[in-house]
């Protein structure tokens, strides 16, 4: 056998080795069980919708907010800005692909709690750092947010506060949804134009 | 024995690639491959029972109450163990789930919790897994936004 023969021989049997490998690295978990216990223990990955309701309000472009609910749930009302990966695609997907993006948070959101706490385990389970949940999801989301009123005699600066960020969340929300499709994501661009006009930017 | 020798180089290679290959799959992760393959039940929310269908379930239940106070759980046969979640891995919490042979119930009153255990325990390898809930509907929209047409 020449060095040629024993070259391709080796070549097969690699090739053998590697149809037998299993799949790759990112689509198992990379870090270890107890890392990733304490990790998912640790209060701050749930974030509260009044967080969200901040972010979306100031237009932190260093958030990206995941709606994992399926096309027709997004299409019908979404938090302006989200964007639609339903969780079962999130599945199907390489998670690392979608959420190194440069992010400093990557907060999901489902209706409830499940899908939402499922995409956050996966993503911290193979090392995705920036990830969050909205604890409540959507549902949650209405009931503070969307159906936020006052109704008392005084309020204190903090409820002031609290109370105008919900309210100018709830207008983003209602304001974006009451839009035709097609408009949808001309408004958001248009309210980011907006804000750099009223800071003094350049376009 | 001539077969050996004429391909010795070979073989060679292939020992040494089939040990970093063994060494790569049996590393210190405890976690199995495919994380796709045992998420799967929570895509289809097949891993979402109530208390009418845990009591349908083949073989005694195995109930973890995940919660540090002792909650009282629901009506529902079966063994019942309080591990709280910073817990639930110890060598002895970790081997009577896996080597349990029923159903394993994860319960708590924070359903966030409790889908962030059940994926770990899962992509352990952890089969026949499943929350326990009151509200099996909690990924059902409760709230229908109505446009607003005098908006704009």
């Amino acid at each position: 056998m020449n060095t040629r023969e024993k070259f391709s021989v080796g070549l097969l049997c690699l090739g053998l080795i590697l149809a037998l490998l299993p799949l790759s690295g990112s689509r198992s978990f990379t870090v270890k069980p107890q890392k990733l216990l304490t990790d998912l223990l640790d209060g701050n990955t749930y974030l509260t919708v009044d967080q969200v309701a901040k972010y979306l309000v100031s237009e932190d472009s260093s958030v990206q907010i995941f709606d994992l609910r399926t096309p027709e749930e997004f299409q019908a009302a979404n938090i302006p800005g989200s964007i639609n990966i339903p969780y079962s695609k999130l599945l199907d997907a390489d998670p690392s692909s979608i959420l190194n993006n440069g992010k400093d948070r990557n907060i999901f959101y489902s209706n409830g709690d499940f899908d939402s706490n499922y995409a956050l385990s996966i993503a911290r389970g193979l090392n995705i750092k920036n990830t969050f949940v909205m604890k409540g999801g959507l549902n949650e989301w209405f009931n503070t947010v969307m159906n936020s009123s006052f109704t008392g005699e005084k309020i204190s600066a903090r409820e002031n506060a609290l109370f105008e960020t919900r309210t100018r969340a709830k207008r983003m929300f209602s304001e974006m949804n009451s839009l035709p499709d097609s408009l949808k994501i001309k408004f958001f661009q248009s309210k980011h134009l907006a804000a750099k006009k009223l800071d003094g930017g350049c376009e | 024995m001539e077969f050996i020798k004429k391909y010795k180089v070979v073989i060679a290679i292939v020992l040494i690639v089939l040990v970093l290959v063994v060494i790569r799959s049996m590393g210190a992760n405890h976690f199995r491959n495919d994380a796709k393959k045992w998420a799967e039940p929570s895509g289809k929310q097949s891993n979402i029972i109530s208390i009418e269908q845990a009591a349908k379930l083949s073989g005694r239940n195995l109930i973890i109450n995940l919660d540090k106070d002792a909650s009282p759980l629901m009506n529902i046969t079966g063994e019942l163990e309080n591990i709280p979640a910073d817990s639930i891995l110890s060598k002895n919490h970790i081997k009577l789930i896996m080597k349990y042979e029923g159903p394993v119930l994860l319960f708590s009153s924070d359903p966030g919790l409790s889908a962030r255990i059940w994926m770990i325990l899962s992509q352990m390898g952890c089969k026949r897994l499943y929350i326990l809930t009151r509200q099996t509907d909690n990924e059902f929209l409760k709230y229908k936004f109505r446009p607003d047409t005098l908006m704009h």
